[in-house]
């Protein structure tokens, strides 16, 4: 071999080792990345057991407050809604015509529909189910609409 | 001077000018200064010493951050109970911790105040451009440091200021959840994400800030304060012609590059001071001052500290730090406008302002009459921002209700 293809044969070989520095270094700052976000939470579990029918009267609106969850036992069935603001996450308060946020002043009815402030969205729904041993369930990861009611 | 303390410092104590000189050039923390540097900016009205003063506050604040840090453990409720101990326990530690906040605090007023200096004597244009740049990275970085340390008392005040201020963040388009969720290492805001907040406050913020300023610091050394260039000689006969002759070029880190306006040939000699004594003592006065305000204040005024932070309980009004309360005022009004609109615009505006503000004239002067326009539109921006950050600190109440602050 020449020298001038030696010398041709040594930059491509560096061109590639470059290349595999790159990608390797590319790859562990996705690692690093993906390392930031948790797989295990040390949370409260989203989906938990919230106590018999039995202790929700009917016509009753129950706040749950370490769970951040009004329950209502409405003539039609059971549903819950989220006591979370959806504009900055303050802890809104049931009134007779619906809910009130104290931060920003944000005014919901009673289905959890926005009336008037800043919060963009209506406040969640989330889903109530019945166990086997006949406890309600509510799914913070599953969300619903204002027509949901669980007949019990 | 005997060889020991030769070999430490070089040169003694220097007596004339020479050594004065040498002793800049010689020192590794000195350096960052001319030998000589122009009586134009030596003004006190040239930069207010904002700058400087935001250095001084970065290292008190480094200073007291790492004495606290011997006591305040990051894992609730312990947090709490740390700074408890920090208030009532250690010895001088409510000193600390209310010099520690009260910098802080001082901190993002002062590096606010020196970029408007920086915008109203045009002081960002050629060749400082990426300079300026930097310097909105700085304030960034300073809000982002400010907003990570408020979380770190676990008292009702921090738990619910950054629950408003992680929501705003939560409005980002696309990746509003996610970045979220990254921020809190969770769902809701909980031991996760104090020890987050607490390692992005320590070591991660603050390392990367002092790379910044001294990439900062470099830079303005480099490229002269902008005082100076207005009394600078003209650029000699064979420059303007385009040829340089060897005496004008400098070895930059990327190739041979042309020597700054602001070289020594470049200069008015009759113009400039010796850096030691004229720039090095009333850099030691401003440091003095600086010290002796923050212990005034932190000896009078308490930090806040709450009852323990309790997420089932919001307290009304829930405020956002004072200098995201401008925000907040405008999240009350429309979250995408106020979360995520009017910050882009203002970041990117600030970012691009020296490449699309080109005219090299009115640098070096305070609210130059040939940068009106520019200055009227600065100001006034200014002065909203202000007003809106003043509006939701003093004039909002529960439910975010209009108050009067004496009523």
């Amino acid at each position: 071999m020449t020298e001038d293809r030696i010398d041709l044969l040594r930059r491509r070989i560096f061109g590639i080792g470059c290349v595999g520095i790159g990608a390797a270094t590319a790859g562990f700052l996705a690692a690093t990345f993906r390392f930031l976000v948790p797989n295990v939470l040390y949370e409260p579990s989203r989906r938990f057991d919230i106590g018999s029918p039995a202790q929700f009267p009917s016509g009753s609106a129950t706040f749950l407050p370490d769970r951040h969850l009004y329950v209502f036992n409405s003539a039609d069935g059971f549903f819950a809604i989220s006591s979370t603001c959806t504009h900055l996450g303050c802890t809104v308060r049931h009134t007779g015509a619906g809910f009130e946020c104290p931060c920003h002043g944000s005014r919901f009815d009673e289905n959890g529909l926005v009336v008037q402030g800043p919060a963009p969205q209506p406040l969640a729904w989330y889903a109530v189910s019945l166990s086997p041993r006949a406890q309600l369930i509510v799914d913070l990861d599953q969300s619903v609409g204002p027509e949901f009611r669980l007949r019990a | 001077m005997n060889a020991v303390g030769r070999s430490i410092w070089r040169i003694g104590w220097p007596v004339t000018d020479k050594d004065r000189a040498a002793a800049m050039i010689s020192s590794i923390f000195l350096h960052i200064h001319p030998a000589r540097v122009s009586r134009h900016v030596l003004r006190p009205t040239a930069t207010l010493a904002l700058g400087l003063i935001s250095g001084i506050l970065f290292l008190v604040l480094s200073v007291t951050g790492l004495a606290l840090m011997l006591y305040y453990v990051p894992y609730p409720p312990e947090s709490y109970r740390s700074m408890k101990d920090l208030q009532f326990v250690v010895t001088f530690g409510i000193v600390l911790r209310n010099m520690h906040r009260w910098s802080g605090h001082a901190m993002v007023a002062v590096v606010f105040l020196h970029m408007c200096r920086v915008f109203w004597t045009g002081s960002y244009k050629a060749p400082r451009e990426f300079n300026w740049v930097v310097g909105v990275t700085l304030l960034i970085l300073t809000l982002a440091l400010s907003f990570t340390g408020y979380l770190l008392p676990w008292d009702q005040l921090a738990y619910w200021a950054i629950t408003v201020g992680t929501n705003i963040a939560g409005y980002a388009p696309l990746v509003g959840d996610r970045l979220k969720f990254l921020m809190l290492g969770g769902h809701v805001i909980g031991p996760m994400t104090l020890l987050r907040f607490y390692v992005l406050h320590c070591v991660m913020l603050p390392l990367l800030m002092l790379m910044l300023i001294s990439l900062h610091v470099w830079r303005v050394r480099k490229d002269g304060l902008s005082g100076a260039e207005v009394h600078a000689l003209p650029a000699p006969a064979e420059e303007a012609a385009g040829v340089f002759p060897a005496s004008t070029k400098t070895h930059g880190l990327m190739a041979l590059s042309r020597r700054p306006r602001s070289s020594v040939e470049a200069r008015d000699p009759n113009d400039e001071v010796f850096a030691w004594p004229h720039l090095l003592f009333r850099e030691l006065l401003v440091t003095l001052a600086v010290v002796v305000v923050l212990h005034v204040v932190s000896l009078v005024f308490m930090a806040p500290l709450e009852e323990m932070a309790d997420p089932l309980r919001t307290p009304n009004p829930a405020k956002a730090p004072w200098y995201f309360l401008g925000l907040q005022e405008l999240v009350h009004y429309s979250a995408l406008v106020g979360g995520v609109i009017v910050p882009t615009l203002i970041v990117a505006a600030l970012v691009s302002l020296p490449y699309i503000d080109r005219r090299k004239t009115g640098i070096g002067r305070w609210f130059a009459p040939e940068r009106r326009l520019a200055n009227t539109v600065f100001t006034a921006l200014v002065i909203i921002s202000i007003a809106l950050t003043i509006i939701g600190t003093l004039f909002r109440g529960p439910n975010w209700a209009w108050v009067w602050p004496w009523a």
